[in-house]
């Protein structure tokens, strides 16, 4: 019945164990201790105890594949599996904390520094070693079984509850925003967090969490007919896909009014960082070409701006005259800018573009990493300001809209060049240059034997991306006022690419949505800072691993993407996701199991 | 009637000849010929500054030494990244942090030894104890990577892997950051790799004398790894082609997990060497590093390893004379900031004109 | 051509929203300017303030704001000076007892925002963001912030006068941010303007150690830029002559090609304001390149324990230079005070602007509490303005830094006492006694150039 040999549990507990102790010697728990999230007990770190094991266990009580059946788990075999393996994960951080606590926390701190007396207290709930350790493996315990349940039980339990579940536990994170939101609305927000902790109350934690589980069984009730049908009429009208992309960002314009300056601020940054997306997503998305020096036009395109703008070069002793300068006007310049960053990119591209893909990675991470020299070089100082940087670039003003000063009027500014864009990238690509570069990513050579001139089409990708990309360097530019090669290093490139990759390469919707959760939410969330490089790295790892097509996939990426699986059963085997979408491949149409995949 | 046909078949075949013309090979020759003259006229005019503002010989003699044995450490994390390329064909981003745990590993027992005096009482023992510790560190986190982030995407395409890595790499610095903190530390060396020697006429550090030596010997030790062991053919037989080497019943899975140890017990060497060279350890260094390393490895010609031998002396010649003998002539301000850039630039044009490195084939992609 | 029609129905739609959205209105966020309401003394006009008040109800903290970076690589400069601000905050009941004090009756509230940018540094996005968010809180009376200067230049300090919060930093070093055309009116620091220290290591090396050659070799971040650049004309003006000028990355490991370059022009000095492991290599490499008997000098970002580990045994003479906490005015509160409880409460210091931070608190405690009106039943009401003019009004204020007087452009450590450290006597971990400078001068930023 239950089909799962003890030794997939154990590993499984295992790799639970191992990861409560990466978290807790990355430095996670001592973080994240006094982060109340609901009351005064449920702090984040606290949360995060049973984590590892709850996550072990939902990931062990998977379906299994057998003969080419998906065979998935009854409950009470799921909460045996799921208690069994936050045994196993319990006793291993147990061991771990004992071992600590035994050897000694300072000895282990000249190596972990984050394993310090408060953190040892903090895993024994400050009982001490041999009773707070039983608390910690009866946690993981729950923990696993509660994976468990969240597997195996019926969907009409356990979705609502997940639901709920997720809701109090994001409303708790935004604990600096939401309160902010409420005012500015008018609702007093006692009720709903506590004013002295900052976390929410008891009583509205519960509220929280019927009121979204209640939506969800709604949802599944009633709205989820709707939403398919609402999907399919999407999938098949190009344009209508279009418009909802239009609506919804329409609706976004609305936000900013409701949600105040700090969150327009923040979605001012995202809306750089979706042209940062689009951009890049013509290059490497549509064309295939793999830049990891993207960083390179949108300093380009920040810089010039400000010398075109009239910006000073910040000294020592004050402000100086660049070398070379403009005074335009802002909607005169950004043009210029976006010729010349688009002429730029014809320049560089004609020598490398003849380059295979791994070669072309390292070349722009190299042309990428110069102009991060440059901007910093004293041989540049006298035009970019050096290490001190410019400042003074144009507020841009407009019908009497500051947009330097006003990060709601900047949002509409940043806006509107992200509509303009997502019209130019959805006209290239379904036109006829659209469709030479799916030609020349499927299959380069047969495409040259075709007679598309592969070099002309990958100039024009290379270009358009690049006067995009400079666009956003000249958006930022104008939004911060100062410019300072601390904002223009590689990190800048990699984030951009996580963005494309992560929404979906070649999906113009998965760029906003990548953005959105990239930028967005660490903007938001901005305790998580210190990790958010660490959950970067992580995120791109997973969703490659897991499902490369991205969160909001092109339908044609993602069937190059997943079209080696087809003949590969240990990958299909490996994640039950792909399965279905696997399973369900019509020849010459979309991907059966696509809407699936879309929610 | 005629003439305006005639016209255009005039043009026509006026612009026919316009198409037909040899364009890449004609922007090859101008750029070649621009290269060559600004690299001559920049050295030119170094080389005649004003005696009280030239370089004095023994500077030069130091910049090439100073080249080489730079160039000797990338050389030697440029092997990991090349024995991957060659098998997987995908460059390990990642690799630089298997560099930098081998080092922070090595660091823990340097410092340990170093405030209980083990360090000078048993330097020996100290640096074989840190070698060890430094290669199981860094063979542990290459197998890792190897299972938990490049094997599910075995089959994958190119990009994918790719993205991966630049993935890994930055959750395992910031892993790095989150165990050991993101203070610099200090690294000591023992007294016995302290100071120089006198070889041929020339003064090396000691450290430097002992990278070079290394490195020799490692790519000596690899290549006849690869060519006389039974392994070794097996990693070139993987690599030329995976499918029939299993098929010949070769354990694929096998032979890429030890590729990887190997890559990453050369990097734990390196790791304590470089850190004995620099005498500093932080878990940056090795995005740092893996940037220069990888670079060294496509500048030789990736997938081979005299390539990533030649490939690392080379960068490290080029980022010291270049600035130094290039730059200098232009009058350019704090040239050596460039040096960098200089590197990039020199990559560039290789691959331009050679698109498989300095020892690559010198085609561009075969089907 | 039915897309088209679509398309253009939609693309029309959001347009007409865009132009709704433009038309409406700001949020509200800021506290309005209530109105003098009943102060006892009643010098407090809020309608006449531009910037209106800061009502502070009884019962309710003040609110007191902090930009700094507190994650990432600068965590060390940011956590510092923000536990600086909190033994401040738990001094206001005249002890160091982990206990938060009060000022006029109120509990202090100090809520920090990070200024670490999407670059992963602190840097000029990371500073707008955070000032952003800070200047939308109604209440925030003063902040303290920024860390980094490009945090600051043009940007928070802009957003700041903007709204009228007075904003005071405890960090920022670079010259530019007081000068005559950059000075944003509600900015202020409390750490010393780098021209002071670069002048004071000029006359070191020029006066004390007779040497009349130097170069300077720093790397690319705005503080070793602005701190070699002011070294090399103060350097210049004594009658020395500057033999080079090089710059490095942080990152770099080979220095040697670069000192060999150095070492060409002959200089008996070479200065390197830079950070480890930059400085260790710069002594390390450079005791090989150059001549026997050149001496080389670095600055606070120097020194760091991992320095000591680096070098070990000095190949060479290396100085370093960095306020003289032991000529601190309070030299026995700071040592036998504020050291202790800090060490106590939050383990040894990261940098030495954490003192800076615990002045600027207690500056603007005192200026809050000479401004603020009570209404008798404990409502304060701050008029921004005058809070600001008190802040820059101080003058002859004995600060555990030194004496604090403001200039108008915001330079409030006037007199400012750098001393200079010959390794390895050190205030750092591994540091041998005795940690005395072997120099030290206090200088006021109209001596300097």
């Amino acid at each position: 019945m239950r089909g799962l040999p003890t030794a997939s549990i154990v590993r499984a507990g295992l790799v639970g164990g191992v990861s409560a102790l990466f978290v807790s010697l990355v430095g996670l728990y001592t973080r994240f201790a006094d982060l109340e999230l609901v009351g005064e007990q449920i702090t984040l770190g606290r949360v995060l105890i049973p984590a590892p094991a709850l996550v072990a266990a939902y990931v062990v009580t998977r379906p299994r594949f057998v003969g080419g059946e998906r065979r998935p788990i009854v409950l009470g075999g799921g909460l045996a599996v799921g208690t069994f393996t936050g045994a196993v994960t319990g006793a291993v951080f147990a061991l771990a904390v004992w071992f600590a606590d035994w050897f000694g926390v300072d000895r282990i701190r000249q190596v972990f520094v984050q394993v310090t007396e408060p953190l040892i207290d903090f895993l024994t709930f400050d009982k001490g070693v041999p009773a707070g350790l039983a608390i910690l493996v009866v946690l993981c315990l729950a923990g696993g079984a509660i994976g468990g349940f969240e597997r195996t039980a019926p969907a009409s339990i356990r979705t609502p509850a997940a639901v709920g579940v997720l809701t109090v536990l994001a409303l708790g994170l935004l604990q600096r925003i939401v309160p902010i939101i409420l005012i500015q609305l008018g609702i007093e927000a006692d009720w709903l967090y506590t004013p002295s902790t900052r976390g929410l109350t008891w009583l509205g934690a519960a509220g929280i969490f019927v009121v979204a589980a209640a939506a969800n069984v709604l949802w599944t009730r009633g709205g989820a007919r709707a939403g398919q049908r609402v999907r399919t009429t999407i999938q098949e009208a190009p344009a209508a896909k279009l418009g909802l992309l239009v609506v919804t960002l329409s609706l976004l314009s609305v936000l900013p009014l409701l949600l105040g300056t700090v969150i327009s601020e923040v979605l001012g940054q995202v809306m750089v960082f979706v042209l940062l997306g689009i951009g890049l997503n013509i290059v490497v998305g549509y064309a295939g070409l793999l830049d990891l020096g993207y960083v390179a036009f949108f300093a380009f395109g920040a810089y010039t701006t400000g010398l075109l703008t009239g910006a000073l070069l910040n000294t020592t002793t004050g402000a100086a005259e660049p070398v070379l300068s403009a005074d335009l006007n802002f909607y005169v310049a950004v043009w210029i800018v976006a010729l010349m960053a688009a002429g730029l990119g014809l320049l560089i591209g004609a020598p490398i573009l003849r380059l295979r893909g791994d070669y072309l990675a390292i070349v722009t991470l190299g042309l990428g990493e110069i102009v991060s020299i440059i901007t910093a070089s004293r041989w540049a100082q006298p035009l970019i300001g050096g290490p001190q940087g410019m400042r003074g670039v144009t507020n841009a003003e407009i019908l009497g809209l500051n947009f330097q000063k006003d990060p709601q009027a900047f949002y509409y500014l940043a806006l509107a060049f992200v509509l303009l864009a997502l019209f130019v990238s959805w006209r290239l690509a379904a036109s006829r240059v659209g469709r030479a570069w799916t030609a020349m990513r499927e299959d380069e050579q047969v495409a040259d034997a075709m007679g598309i001139s592969t070099i002309k089409y990958k100039l024009l990708a290379f270009a358009m991306g690049g006067a995009i990309g400079a666009l956003g360097g000249s958006l930022f530019a104008v939004n911060i006022g100062s410019l300072s090669p601390s904002s223009f290093g590689i990190l800048i490139s990699i984030t951009a690419l996580a963005v494309v990759v992560l929404g979906g390469l070649g999906s113009l919707p998965g760029v906003v949505v990548g953005a959105l959760v990239l930028i967005g939410l660490p903007g938001l969330l901005r305790e998580f800072e210190e990790y958010r490089l660490l959950i970067y790295g992580g995120a791109l790892v997973a969703i490659m691993v897991l499902r490369p097509q991205g969160l909001i996939p092109n339908v044609r990426r993602s069937r190059e993407l997943l079209e080696e699986e087809v003949e590969q059963d240990a990958w299909a085997k490996g994640v039950t996701g792909q399965a279905e979408a696997v399973v369900g491949v019509v020849p010459g149409g979309r991907l059966a199991g696509e809407s699936e995949n879309l929610e | 009637m005629g003439t305006a046909t005639e016209e255009r078949q005039e043009r026509g075949a006026q612009l026919g000849r316009l198409e037909r013309l040899p364009w890449r090979k004609i922007i090859l020759i101008v750029l070649s010929i621009l290269i060559v003259s600004i690299v001559a006229i920049g050295a030119f005019r170094t080389l005649t500054l004003p005696p009280d503002q030239r370089y004095a010989p023994a500077a030069w003699r130091d910049f090439i030494v100073l080249g080489v044995a730079q160039g000797a450490i990338y050389a030697l994390v440029a092997l990991g990244y090349t024995l991957v390329y060659g098998i997987l064909r995908m460059i390990n981003f990642a690799h630089g942090e298997v560099f930098m745990f081998g080092a922070f590993a090595a660091f823990f027992f340097s410092d340990a030894y170093e405030r209980s005096g083990f360090l000078d009482a048993n330097p020996w023992a100290s640096i074989a104890i840190m070698l060890v510790v430094a290669m199981l560190t860094s063979m542990g986190v290459a197998v890792l990577l190897e299972r938990v982030a490049y094997r599910p995407l075995r089959n994958a395409p190119r990009l994918v892997p790719l993205i991966t890595a630049i993935g890994a790499s930055l959750f395992l610095q910031n892993s790095a950051r989150g165990f050991f903190g993101a203070q610099t530390r200090g690294f000591g060396v023992p007294t016995i790799l302290d100071g120089t020697w006198t070889v041929l006429g020339l003064t090396v550090d000691r450290i430097q004398a002992v990278v070079l030596l290394t490195v020799v010997v490692a790519v000596i030790l690899l290549s006849t790894f690869i060519s006389k062991t039974t392994t070794g053919k097996s990693m070139r037989a993987v690599a030329a082609d995976s499918e029939i080497a299993s098929l010949m019943g070769i354990r694929v899975d096998r032979v890429i997990v030890t590729t990887f140890a190997i890559g990453g017990l050369l990097a734990g060497i390196a790791a304590v060497l470089f850190s004995m060279t620099f005498q500093a350890v932080d878990y940056t260094m090795g995005f740092r590093i893996g940037i220069a390393a990888f670079t060294a490895a496509v500048l030789g010609g990736i997938g081979s390893i005299w390539g990533a031998a030649l490939g690392g002396i080379s960068l490290g010649l080029l980022q010291s004379l270049g600035p130094a003998l290039i730059l200098t002539g232009y009058a350019i301000p704090s040239p050596f900031q460039l040096k960098d850039a200089f590197t990039f630039l020199v990559l560039v044009l290789v691959l331009i004109f050679r698109p498989g490195g300095l020892l690559g084939s010198g085609e561009a992609e075969k089907v | 051509m039915k897309n088209r029609k679509y398309f253009a129905m939609w693309a029309l739609l959001g347009a007409l929203m865009l132009v709704a959205a433009a038309c409406g209105d700001d949020d509200g966020g800021e506290t309005g300017g209530g109105g003098g309401t009943s102060a006892t003394g009643g010098v407090v006009d809020c309608a006449a303030d531009e910037f209106g008040c800061v009502e502070v109800q009884a019962g309710e903290p003040i609110l007191l704001g902090g930009i700094l970076t507190i994650s990432a690589d600068t965590a060390y400069l940011g956590t510092d000076a923000q536990h600086g601000v909190e033994l401040a905050i738990d001094y206001l009941d005249g002890t160091f007892d982990a206990t938060p004090g009060q000022l006029l009756g109120h509990d202090v509230e100090f809520q920090v925002e990070d200024e670490t940018g999407t670059g992963g540094v602190c840097s000029t996005d990371g500073g707008q963001a955070a000032a952003t968010a800070i200047s939308a809180a109604p209440d925030v009376v003063a902040v303290i912030g920024t860390s980094c200067s490009s945090a600051a230049l043009g940007v928070a300090d802009q957003i700041m006068s903007d709204k009228g919060i007075l904003l005071v930093s405890p960090s920022n070093t670079n010259p530019g941010l007081t000068s005559e055309e950059a000075h944003e009116p509600f900015y202020a620091r409390t750490a010393h303007n780098d021209k002071i220290q670069g002048a004071i290591v000029a006359e070191f090396v020029f006066n004390e150690l007779g040497l009349t050659t130097a170069a300077t070799i720093n790397d690319e971040s705005p503080y070793a830029d602005g701190l070699a650049a002011a070294f090399r004309d103060n350097f210049e003006a004594l009658g020395g002559t500057i033999t080079g000028i090089e710059a490095v990355n942080s990152a770099d490991t080979q220095l040697e090609p670069v000192l060999t370059s150095l070492a060409q022009g002959e200089p008996e000095a070479v200065y390197g304001p830079n950070f480890p492991p930059v400085c260790g290599l710069t002594l390390l490499q450079g005791a090989d390149i150059f001549p026997a008997g050149t001496v080389f000098l670095g600055s606070d970002g120097c020194l760091e324990t991992s320095f000591v580990g680096q070098v070990g045994d000095p190949p060479a003479d290396y100085y370093a230079s960095s306020p003289d906490t032991t000529a601190f005015q309070g030299g026995d509160f700071y040592s036998n005070e504020y050291s202790p409880a800090f060490k106590e409460q939050y383990g040894t210091q990261t940098s030495v602007f954490n003192a800076h931070a615990f002045d600027a608190a207690n500056v603007i405690f005192d200026a809050i509490e000479a401004v603020a009106a009570d209404d008798g039943s404990g409502n304060l009401t701050i008029s921004r303005t005058a809070l600001k003019d008190a802040f820059f009004a101080t003058s002859g204020y004995e600060g555990m830094t030194g004496i604090i007087t403001c200039t108008p452009l915001g330079d409030c450590a006037t007199d400012v006492t750098i001393g200079i450290f010959k390794y390895p006597h050190w205030d750092v971990e591994g540091g041998v006694e005795p940690i005395k400078p072997v120099y030290s001068d206090t200088k006021s930023l109209d001596e300097v150039i």
